[in-house]
């Protein structure tokens, strides 16, 4: 082993990729671009679907509305969705602000709910007034469930089949179904005999909604009509109560109010779930083309013989070229995890929008030990790509031979999403899915209660690329691989 | 033309797994010398070995059997001490698209343990002899094919080796760039150093050769200079004499 031929290789091939626009695009370009690009069209397309969602009406037929005439009229006054609430839900959408969201926060401490909207930069005199427009000036009250309410009435067309169409009860289902298929309406109900009378006592009528499970136009007018039936049933429930002078307290004995304890949250979560995994994956894509272009590319261009015939041992071409992979590797990965960290910093993150409010940061130390996690991940990659390029005897062979095993490469990697997988010490030996999770558990900030299987990751993947390197170098002698007929 | 013996091959035998399991034999006990000073061809049909035994000397590819001695060194045992006293060019040798000819040449002459000094003297004359100064800050994949065959060659004979081995090193060539691997060769002859050649060319074989080794399927057929090649056609040219042989053998 010679230490001047490895860096002149090195020195080389360092240059040829930094030349090489195809290889930049997938080491520089993706891991900078692809992530906020991705982040902003995510935001993009929450905003059109919300706005499509609150423009578009949507028929529910009311079969029998004489059993309950007072509940339909006023089903048919809410179910429309006013002006002032597409302004309102198109607010809350650039903001990226979504109805789940705000249902999620409906019981939730003030304190969550607040934090939420400075979060995401809405300023609460803005917000005020967006309400005041949308409500029409009444009071209202600042919590999730109210602005939900508003903002995302279910936009419903409550009409009654004056022509009874459907009152044949033989062949009702069948077609009320074809008339959800052919979009002429998206979902239908009807009311128990003397409704109306239940309701005005104290009984309870009953509401049967008739859906199509594979209709999403039938769900999203099923969902929205059960949400204002429950709306009312809490008004009329609270009117029941005045009639007789008891408490609103009276149907309320327990009232549940889950307090978020500070530390790690959603956003973290999520974080600890997406970071290890597109780090590994960009790390990986990244490798691929200076590994295609280092290996196969020699023979493409018939540049092999030449350096066979040059006094260099082979091992030494194979680890110039091999750290070079591996840098390659390495730089996308760092660069992925620097371009999420600025793009959460500029709050671009849409999917993240679901999040409750809190940072997502980590220590000197962690990012440093995430790093040393990768380096022997990134020699695995690099010598096994290495082994496929120069294996193959064209670009395109090349490419083909690892194509499949980027479709692979995700499969452990997803392990991060998995709830429930931990690390443990069998773990610790499965290659790529052990760093997968260690990094998880950093970034959670749980590196302190993982340092043996740290440890022992790092002793294990520095074991495999050792193995990989060896093999990649024996692999790089035989003829076979090299002069292929 | 009576330098020392530079290489000595001896029962030179190169097989190849087949399809089957089997194996074919590319090359069949090949033995001869070549000197300094000698420009020494291989003449053979396609498929015949010639690629294949400039690979075994070159030490591309190990000998399945037999022996050579490539500049006083050892095939088997010092392979590396061979590789630093050839020089090798194919048809099929490529340049680094994304390097300048000069960063190309600079790389090979680093590989071969010279000095940056060494390197850029040496870049220097070679550029000017062949006429590639313009050229010598270009990219290589803006070069043409001639100017990049010149920068290959250029890249063979930096660390002025005393063996060369040129396989079918003129083809696709022009006439310009074909007369510039002639020149090379025979300057490299007047120098005192052995020439390696592989050709289909019988003008080239004619103009060039001392010696003709005529290869079929994989065995040497016959060693022997231009004029005993002449004087088996009959006076005629060795194109006759070449295809005379080769209907012995079958
Ligand atoms: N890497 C290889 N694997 C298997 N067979 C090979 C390999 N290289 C060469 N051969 C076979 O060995 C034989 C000799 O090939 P070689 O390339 O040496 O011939 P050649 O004389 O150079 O022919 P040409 O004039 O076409 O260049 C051929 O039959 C060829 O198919
Ligand atoms: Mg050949």
């Amino acid at each position: 082993m010679s230490p001047r031929a490895i860096a002149t290789v090195f020195g080389k091939e360092l240059r040829d990729v930094l030349r090489d626009r195809r290889a930049l695009m997938f080491l520089l370009v993706l891991p900078i671009l692809a992530i906020p690009a991705l982040m902003w069209l995510t935001t993009e397309i929450t905003v059109h679907f919300a706005q499509k969602l609150s423009q578009e009406k949507l028929v529910m037929l009311v079969l029998n509305p004489e059993a309950a005439p007072d509940l339909w009229q006023e089903l048919r006054r809410r179910g429309e969705a006013t002006h002032g609430a597409k302004r309102l839900a198109e607010y809350l959408a650039r903001h990226r602000i979504g109805r789940e969201e705000l249902e999620r926060l409906r019981d939730a401490s003030p304190r969550d709910m607040a934090q939420l909207l400075s979060e995401r930069g809405v300023r609460w005199e803005e917000l005020e007034k967006e309400i005041a427009i949308s409500s029409g000036g009444g009071d209202i009250e600042l919590t999730g469930g109210a602005i939900a309410n508003l903002a995302f009435p279910p936009n419903l067309d409550v009409i009654a089949d004056t022509e009874r169409e459907f009152a044949d009860p033989a062949k009702r289902e069948e077609r009320l179904a074809e008339a959800v298929r052919t979009e002429r309406i998206a979902a239908a109900m009807d009311f128990s005999k003397d409704a109306q009378g239940q309701i005005d006592g104290e009984g309870s009528a009953k509401v049967r909604l008739y859906y199509l499970e594979s209709s999403d136009r039938s769900e999203l007018a099923k969902n929205g009509m059960v949400r204002l039936l429950r709306q009312l049933g809490a008004e009329i429930v609270e009117r029941r109560l005045q009639a007789r002078g008891l408490p609103d307290t009276f149907n309320r004995p327990l009232v549940v109010r889950p307090e978020r304890l500070p530390g790690a949250g959603l956003l973290v979560k999520l974080m600890s779930q997406l970071l290890p995994y597109l780090i590994i994956l960009f790390a990986f894509l990244g490798a691929v083309y200076p590994a295609i272009d280092l290996g196969a590319g020699e023979k493409e261009r018939g540049t092999l013989e030449t350096l066979l015939v040059a006094p260099v041992e082979r091992l030494d071409l194979v680890l110039g070229k091999f750290l070079v992979v591996t840098l390659a590797a390495m730089i996308s990965a760092l660069l992925t995890a620097l371009s999420l960290a600025v793009s959460l910093r500029l709050g671009m993150f849409a999917m993240l929008s679901q999040a409750g409010a809190d940072s997502f940061s980590f220590s000197l130390g962690e990012a440093a030990l995430s790093l040393l996690l990768v380096v022997p991940t990134c020699c695995i990659f690099a010598a096994g790509l290495l082994m496929l390029s120069l294996f193959s005897r064209s670009f395109k062979e090349a490419q083909s031979a690892i194509s499949p095993l980027q479709t692979l490469l995700i499969l452990p990697a997803f392990v991060s999403f998995l709830p429930g997988v931990k690390l443990d010490w069998g773990i610790c030996a499965v290659p790529v899915v052990n760093v997968t999770l260690a990094l998880k558990e950093v970034f959670t900030g749980n590196m302190d209660r993982h340092l043996g299987h740290i440890g022992l990751i790092l002793a294990s993947t520095a074991v495999y690329a050792a193995l990989m390197l060896w093999a990649a170098a024996w692999w790089s002698r035989r003829e076979r691989v090299l002069f292929r007929g | 033309m009576s330098g020392p013996p530079l290489v000595i091959a001896e029962g030179l035998c190169k097989d190849f797994p087949s399809r089957r399991g089997q194996k074919v034999r590319a090359v069949d006990g090949v033995t001869f010398s070549a000197l300094g000073g000698e420009v020494f061809g291989l003449l053979g049909v396609n498929g015949a070995g010639k690629t294949t035994t400039l690979r075994l000397l070159s030490t591309m590819l190990r000998p399945s059997a037999g022996e050579a001695r490539v500049c006083g060194h050892s095939l088997l045992r010092e392979a590396g001490e061979v590789r630093r006293c050839i020089g090798f060019l194919s048809a099929a040798t490529g340049v680094y698209g994304r390097l300048t000819a000069r960063e190309m040449v600079a790389y090979f002459g680093r590989l071969h343990g010279m000095d940056d000094r060494q390197i850029s003297q040496r870049t220097e004359e070679l550029f000017g002899r062949l006429q590639l100064e313009a050229f010598a800050d270009v990219r290589c994949d803006s070069l043409s094919t001639g100017n990049r065959q010149k920068v290959s060659i250029v890249r063979a004979i930096l660390h002025d080796p005393p063996l060369l081995i040129l396989d079918e090193a003129t083809a696709g060539l022009d006439v310009l760039a074909s007369r510039a691997i002639v020149e090379l060769v025979k300057d490299c002859r007047s120098r005192g150093k052995c020439v390696l050649f592989s050709t289909h060319r019988m003008d080239e074989v004619e103009a060039l050769c001392d010696r003709v080794a005529i290869i079929h399927r994989g065995r040497l057929l016959s060693c022997s200079t231009l004029s005993e090649m002449r004087a088996r056609a009959g006076g005629g040219r060795i194109e006759e004499a070449f295809v005379a042989m080769l209907g012995e053998a079958s």
